[in-house]
Order: C-alpha cells, then sequence, then structure tokens
C-alpha cells in the first residue's frame, strides 16, 4: 500500500498541473481575503457592516480563503481522469490489479494534496491579515475570536473536496466533462436548489453548504449546519464518493 | 505450466457486438508468438482481458495457470504494452518510469537500467510530448521491463519503429524468447511486420478463432504455383526462363513462386517435361494469412 501512495504521489509531483493549480488556488484565497477586508475597511454604501474587530468579520475573512476548495475538486478530478485521458490507468491497474487499493492510495495523495494547498492557503490568509490589520490598528483574535478555526475549517474543506473530486473523475472519467460539471454543479446546481421550494430544504445538506458551514462563509439563503455537522456531512459526502469511486473502478473496464 | 498463456473460451460481448468469440488458444514460454489478425479482429480486446483490465463476458484467460489478478506479483511476472500512449504528456520519460518503480517497489536505479535497454538514456529528462512514435514504443516497452517479466504481452510493438528499430526489436525479443526462455506473444495486423519474429502464430479474425500453429506450417500451406513432376530437374531447365523460385514441398511436389499456372504449364508443355499436377497455390505467406482473415468462412488451418 505505501508503494502505492508513493507511486500517486510522484504523479502528483512530477507534473506542472499541481504546482499550477496551487498557484491559483492561493490567488483565489487570496482575492477573498482582499475583497473582504477592504470592504469591510469602508463600510461600503452605508449598509451596516460589521467594523474588522468584530469576531464575525474575522472569522467570515479566514473563511473565504476556503473558496480554493474550487481548486482542489479540481486537482481531485484531474489526479484521476488524466489516468484515463492518457491511459496511464493501463500500466497503474497492471502493476496493481487489486484496483480497490489503487483507488485508497488516491484518495489518500488527494487528501494530502488537499491538505497542503488548506495549509498553504491559510498561511497565506494569516500573512495578509496580519500586517493588515495591525496597519488598520485592529487586534486579531487568533484563538478568541474563532480565526484559527476557521482556517482549520478552510483546510477541511478543501482537503474533502480533493477527495469527493476522485469520486467525480471516477463517475464522470471524461476530464472536461468531469470538471465543468462539478463546477456547473456548485456554482449553478446548488445555488438553485437553494430557490426552488420544497427542495430547498435539502440545500444545507449539500457539499458546497456544508463546507460553507464548516468554514462560516456567508451562503445561501436557509441557516447552515453548525460546523460540526457540516463538518460530518461534507466527510460523509467525501466518504460517498470515494466507495463509488472505489467499486466503480473495481467493476468497470479499465479504458 | 510456469509462464504459459492460456485463454479459454474468451468471449466479450459489447452491447451487440462480439468483439471476441469463444477464442481458445494457448501461447509456449520459449517461443516468440505472433499475435494476428486484421484491425478490429479483437486482439486488443483479448491482451485486455488476460491482463485483467476488462473482464470477459465468459471464458477465462490465465497466465502460468492463474487468471492474472491473482497472480502474486504481477507487475514483476508480467511485461505489457498496450498500445504506446499510456504516458503523461507533461512527465519525463525517466519520472514515467520511476512512478511505476515506486508502485512495483523496484528500485529506482531500474528506470535509468531498462532506458538504457531501449535507447533513451539520452532522452530520459525530456517530457514524453516531445517524443517520436518510435521513442513512445520504446518507452512503452521500457516500462513492461521493469519488473524483469517472464512473459511479455506486446500490442503492436513494431508500430512507429524506423527499420533499424525493428531489427532491434527483433533480437530483443528473439533473445527473450531463445536465451532467456521467457514468453513472448506480440500482436500485429501485418504478418510482413512479424513474420521473421515469430515462431508460431495465433491467428483471429471477427473475434473468432482462424489458425494456432508454427509458422513454418502456415508457410507450409501456402506456396505459388503446385507442381509434380517425375523429373524436376529438367523441369528446374524448363522454367529457369520464368525466373520464378523454385522449393520442394513436404509432400514431393514443388511450389514455383513467382510465376503464374499458365505460364508454368506453357514452359513445361514447351519442354515436353511430364506433369502430373498443376496448380494455383498462396503465391505468399502474406497471401495465405490475408486469405486466411478475410473469407467470412473460412476453415481452421492445420493445427500442429
Amino acid at each position: 500500500m505505501i508503494n502505492l501512495v508513493r507511486a500517486e504521489w510522484r504523479k502528483v509531483i512530477t507534473v506542472k498541473l499541481g504546482w499550477g493549480m496551487l498557484l491559483g488556488a492561493l490567488a483565489l484565497a487570496a482575492l477573498g481575503v482582499v475583497a473582504q477586508i477592504a470592504s469591510n475597511g469602508n463600510g461600503g454604501n452605508g449598509s451596516p457592516v460589521l467594523p474588522l474587530s468584530a469576531a464575525a468579520t474575522q472569522r467570515s475573512i479566514a473563511a473565504s480563503a476556503g473558496s480554493a476548495y474550487l481548486f482542489s475538486i479540481v486537482v481531485g478530478i484531474i489526479l484521476i481522469t488524466t489516468e484515463f485521458r492518457h491511459f496511464t490507468s493501463r500500466p497503474t491497474f497492471l502493476i496493481e490489479p487489486r484496483r480497490g487499493r489503487v483507488i485508497v492510495a488516491k484518495v489518500i495523495v488527494a487528501a494530502v494534496v488537499g491538505i497542503i494547498y488548506g495549509l498553504a492557503c491559510a498561511a497565506l490568509t494569516a500573512a495578509i491579515m496580519e500586517p493588515w490589520f495591525a496597519a488598520l490598528g485592529v487586534s486579531i483574535g487568533w484563538t478568541s475570536n474563532g480565526v484559527l478555526l476557521s482556517m482549520l475549517g478552510d483546510i477541511i474543506v478543501i482537503a474533502i473536496f480533493a477527495v469527493v473530486g476522485i469520486g467525480v473523475g471516477v463517475l464522470v472519467r471524461n476530464q472536461i466533462a468531469a470538471v465543468i460539471g462539478a463546477l456547473i454543479y456548485l456554482f449553478v446546481l446548488e445555488p438553485l436548489i437553494d430557490i426552488i421550494p420544497v427542495v430547498k430544504n435539502a440545500y444545507p445538506y449539500l457539499p458546497g453548504a456544508a463546507g460553507a458551514a464548516i468554514t462560516g462563509a456567508s451562503r445561501g439563503n436557509l441557516a447552515h449546519l453548525t460546523a460540526v455537522q457540516g463538518g460530518f456531512v461534507l466527510l460523509g459526502w467525501g466518504l460517498l464518493f470515494a466507495l463509488c469511486g472505489w467499486i466503480l473502478t473495481i467493476r468497470r473496464d479499465v479504458p | 505450466m510456469e509462464g504459459r498463456i492460456v485463454a479459454s473460451g474468451l468471449t466479450k460481448v459489447f452491447g451487440e457486438v462480439k468483439a471476441v468469440d469463444d477464442l481458445s488458444f494457448t501461447v509456449e514460454p520459449g517461443s516468440v508468438t505472433g499475435f494476428l489478425g486484421p484491425n478490429g479482429a479483437g486482439k486488443t480486446t483479448t491482451l485486455r482481458m488476460i491482463l485483467g483490465l476488462a473482464t470477459p463476458t465468459s471464458g477465462t484467460g490465465t497466465i502460468s495457470g492463474v487468471a492474472y489478478a491473482h497472480l502474486p506479483v504481477p507487475g514483476r511476472t508480467v511485461g505489457a504494452v498496450l498500445e504506446a500512449t499510456s504516458f503523461h504528456p507533461g512527465r519525463s520519460a525517466r519520472n514515467h518510469l520511476r512512478v511505476f518503480c515506486a508502485a512495483a517497489g523496484l528500485p529506482d536505479k531500474r528506470a535509468d537500467e531498462v532506458l538504457e535497454w531501449v535507447g533513451l538514456t539520452q532522452a530520459a529528462r525530456y517530457a514524453v510530448h516531445g517524443f517520436s512514435l518510435g521513442m513512445r514504443q520504446r518507452l512503452a516497452l521500457a516500462t513492461a521491463l521493469l519488473g524483469n517479466p517472464r512473459v511479455l504481452l506486446l500490442d503492436e510493438p513494431a508500430n512507429g519503429l524506423d527499420p533499424e528499430g525493428i531489427a532491434w526489436l527483433r533480437g530483443l525479443l528473439r533473445h527473450f524468447a531463445d536465451v532467456d526462455g521467457r514468453t513472448v506473444l506480440i500482436s500485429s495486423h501485418v504478418l510482413s511486420e512479424v513474420e521473421q519474429t515469430v515462431d508460431r502464430v495465433v491467428i483471429i479474425a471477427r473475434g473468432r478463432f482462424i489458425y494456432e500453429g508454427k509458422l513454418a506450417d502456415l508457410e507450409g500451406a501456402s506456396g505459388g504455383v503446385v507442381v509434380r513432376t517425375p523429373t524436376p530437374d529438367q523441369f528446374a531447365t524448363a522454367v529457369a526462363s520464368l525466373n520464378a523460385r523454385i522449393t520442394p514441398r513436404a509432400d514431393g511436389s514443388l511450389a514455383v513462386v513467382g510465376a503464374t499456372p499458365e505460364a508454368v504449364g506453357r514452359a513445361a508443355w514447351e519442354a515436353h517435361v511430364e506433369l502430373h499436377e498443376l496448380r494455383a497455390g498462396s503465391s505468399s505467406l502474406e497471401e495465405t494469412f490475408l486469405r486466411l482473415t478475410a473469407e467470412p468462412a473460412a476453415p481452421p488451418g492445420p493445427t500442429p
């Protein structure tokens, strides 16, 4: 098993994609953080905005780094669909015909990649917040205001979405279709579900909403789950997608 | 037996199409076996079933008596290439091999060893997207050789190789079979491409079994114009002007390759050579192959 994890890890670090997507994730996280601080700072159009010193504001700023999950789900999808696209699935499953083990290795590596993305995004967020707040003379309640907890939420969300990506990639197989499908779901379908009567009651339990519940990011009209509830729901999604990937990979022919 | 490949009633149905239909054959260690058939005959599907990448609709494929997935260390027992396209274009040749070194639990230096075997040491650091088809074939072969396997299954390995490359591949595969006693199965849709490499052939067409046996026996079944005469020397003199190649056949008749039955008959008549038989055979091995695989209801050829 450790051999397979090493092999999957090498697949990630020997191509440029993982690094490029990391830069993308960092850029998106930074953009979210900067936009939030800037808009909170001037109050904006007279709307009642909480000051930067408020715990909720500080948590919300830290949570915006979690939007990098968009990149981690895409990385998860690409990690697996690249195998089908370039037929590296063949040597992979020739060397390890117990295909389920390969998927387990992939899920482990996807989670590790997600954690690295999450750590990098959280670190960048802290690196932006710290001097900016200091310059404005506002102190950050890293622990007292729950900012660190919110960042931990970012890391968990980003890591789980990478695992979800593996499952999505096995289900759809076609790289472009899987990536576009996942983004359309997260950007269009899930928000739509939020506004359709009756169905919208399921909204808080959907992956995107559960992720938002963990970090405390604002999303959707309904009341969120608590962070811990959201954590369990999203973990459930991650396990479900990983299990789907595992079963389908064993049952279907290797392309 | 160790290293023997056995297909037994292998069948694969895709929707309405029977891609492989009740296919049975055996590939022995210590020989290079050609797996031949026109494009779309089901060769790749058959190899994929033997290698456990595709599940047969019915039938079994075994290597050393067990299904591929049940081999103790498949990566070090069997090396296989299914089309030379199984690379990430952005990964270097050496890194590609090192990924699979890790998966198979082999030391990294093994990657450099196989790169040297296939003559890609100079290209080791370059991303595969810049590789020619011939280089990809060599890298695919290198991947198959990583685990020093005793069984090799190669799908169209000569595809894209230049004549020098084909000669090199021939030498390598002959060495594996003759010196090391390994099992080598290579598929091709062109018999002439592997004619000089293989000693046995398995021929399929439209997913069905056509012929299995020694290449020499298949050759014996063809032979241009078949002539039987009590005076072979006089016959040879009589047809000398035709510039045809005369070879004795196993049953005492002669095979005349490079002339038509009409020309041979006229030359013999003009020289007053007595003939007891004069008929058209297939003029070449390739033609025999085409005849075997083209006719919808081709009778099975001789089996050894």
